[in-house]
């Protein structure tokens, strides 16, 4: 076994020069920027609702999209700050406020509609083509973020998993709401509160092994 | 009286002053003002860890009021003035590590090693846990070192790590433990030859019997090949037997072993 005073002989043997992370605030508006990035792809690719224009007078429909976008913004800058090690916890409470709006608002006609029965029989519903929109936001906004707190994975993988998980949900409830004329926000909930409960057991069983192919590894001789 | 508690508070006052001056003076020595080498980041790192430096000697400038209770309070400001030079003295030396100063980065983990020693030591009471709860943690913090910010305090940024490397310690132990039995005294007697020394020479004195009942040349055959472990070529030397007789009277030989030997357990 190599001793303490080795270890530091052999860290600090040429130890390369590492740039420092930007503030997390200002690494938070670079995912949301990615996030309205991808926004606008779908929506150029996809485009938006027909009746976008008239639904945009519902309060109701209002008050979900400002939920789900403020608890996306809040939610990433809240896993930005806490994927850092000198960070309070109490950030995770950052996006609560949005998010119960969000979930005051909540709507489950999606899975209700999951397949349309019809008298010529069945055939994939709506919510087949908003269950493609939601694949295709959030996995490179879960990469993204994934990639961009990697250095959380020694220190505290699942919360920052969750309520990175919490960020991408809000942007894909936003996406879904602008593109499909569904209301599919338990589906998005199910989907990547789902995913972000796999993804902290996963998290919470392999440690940092879920981390290894993205995350810095603590090991000798290896520069982040 | 009171003019020797105003007069005592600022002695003390004083000299923690003159006490964290030296201390200031070296860390201020080893600061590359200007360096054409660097680059935007670093400079930013440096700077920073200036400008820290510099609010942090506008803190220690002495103030001469005439304070009630001053001598007391002197004394608290004298301790908190200790560790905060040490604190600025790591942020400092992180800066530099940063930026690619191994000299910096080997006294910043030597300094820091003992530290951690006694945070380790609250989580264990083995040694060897206590080693490797320190080098776990120095390894993490290289592996994330560019997540430092040299505006902020160095001291919380390393307790946070040290923390949740020593909580994820304790955890994956606790884990290990639970699937894990510690061998006793019994343990590791049972498997030991002289504990079965009964049951070994029972069956030493079983086979010589069996051996005893076969024919003379099945039992020269057996003893020279199988007991005494002689190749074939030598067995052959010292019986005068050819090699196919020694195979054959072997291989009867170790046949008739086995309906002698199953003969007498069935008994």
């Amino acid at each position: 076994m190599i001793t303490t005073p080795d270890l530091i002989d052999t860290l600090a043997t040429n130890v390369p020069p590492v740039r420092t992370l930007r503030r997390p605030t200002m690494r938070a508006a670079g995912w949301v920027v990615f996030a309205a990035l991808i926004l606008g792809l779908l929506s150029v690719s996809e485009g938006f609702r027909p009746d976008l224009v008239s639904i945009l007078r519902d309060p109701m429909f209002d008050l979900r999209v400002a939920g789900a976008l403020f608890t996306g913004v809040l939610a990433a800058a809240a896993a930005f700050m806490v994927s850092l090690p000198d960070r309070s916890r109490l950030w995770l409470l950052l996006p609560l406020p949005a998010l119960a709006l969000w979930l005051s608002t909540i709507g489950y006609q999606c899975i209700t509609d999951w397949i349309s029965v019809e008298p010529e029989g069945m055939h994939l519903g709506e919510a087949a083509q908003c269950f493609a929109t939601l694949v295709l936001t959030s996995a490179p906004l879960s990469l993204a973020m994934l990639i961009m707190v990697r250095y959380a994975a020694p220190l505290r993988p699942v919360t920052v998993s969750l309520i990175g998980s919490l960020a991408v949900a809000g942007f894909t409830a936003v996406a879904l709401s602008l593109f499909h004329a569904i209301d599919a926000t338990l589906m998005i909930l199910v989907w990547n509160l789902g995913t972000a409960a796999i993804f902290a057991a996963l998290a919470g069983a392999l440690g940092k092994k879920m981390f290894a192919w993205v995350g810095p590894r603590p090991s000798i001789g290896r520069s982040t | 009286m009171i003019l020797r508690g105003w007069m005592s508070g600022v002695t003390l006052a004083t000299s923690s002053f003159v006490a964290a001056l030296p201390q200031v003076t070296v860390i201020d020595k080893n600061i590359p003002l200007v360096s054409a080498k660097r680059n935007r980041s670093t400079e930013s790192a440096s700077e920073r860890s200036v400008c820290a430096l510099n609010s942090g000697l506008r803190r220690q400038s002495p103030r001469l009021t005439i304070v009630k209770g001053a001598a007391d309070r002197a004394a608290t400001t004298a301790a908190s003035d200790a560790a905060e030079p040490r604190e600025l003295d790591w942020s400092i030396l992180m800066a530099r590590a940063q930026a690619g100063d191994s000299a910096a980065y080997r006294r910043l983990l030597e300094e820091i090693a003992p530290y951690l020693r006694s945070l380790a030591a609250r989580y264990h009471n083995d040694r060897s846990d206590i080693e490797d709860a320190v080098q776990d943690t120095l390894l993490t913090l290289h592996a994330i070192r560019y997540t430092y910010d040299a505006a902020r305090p160095f001291g919380p940024w390393l307790v946070a790590i040290a923390n949740r490397r020593l909580v994820d310690r304790l955890r994956r132990q606790g884990r290990l433990r639970a699937r894990e039995t510690p061998l006793t005294p019994t343990h590791e007697t049972f498997p030991e030859s002289r504990t079965n020394l009964e049951g070994e020479l029972s069956d030493r004195y079983a086979v010589e019997a069996a051996i005893q009942k076969l024919p003379p040349g099945e039992q020269q055959a057996i003893r020279l090949l199988k007991l005494k472990e002689m190749s074939l070529k030598e067995a052959a030397a010292a019986s005068g037997m050819s090699i196919g007789a020694l195979k054959a009277a072997t291989y009867r030989a170790v046949k008739s072993l086995k309906t002698i030997l199953s003969r007498s357990e069935d008994k």
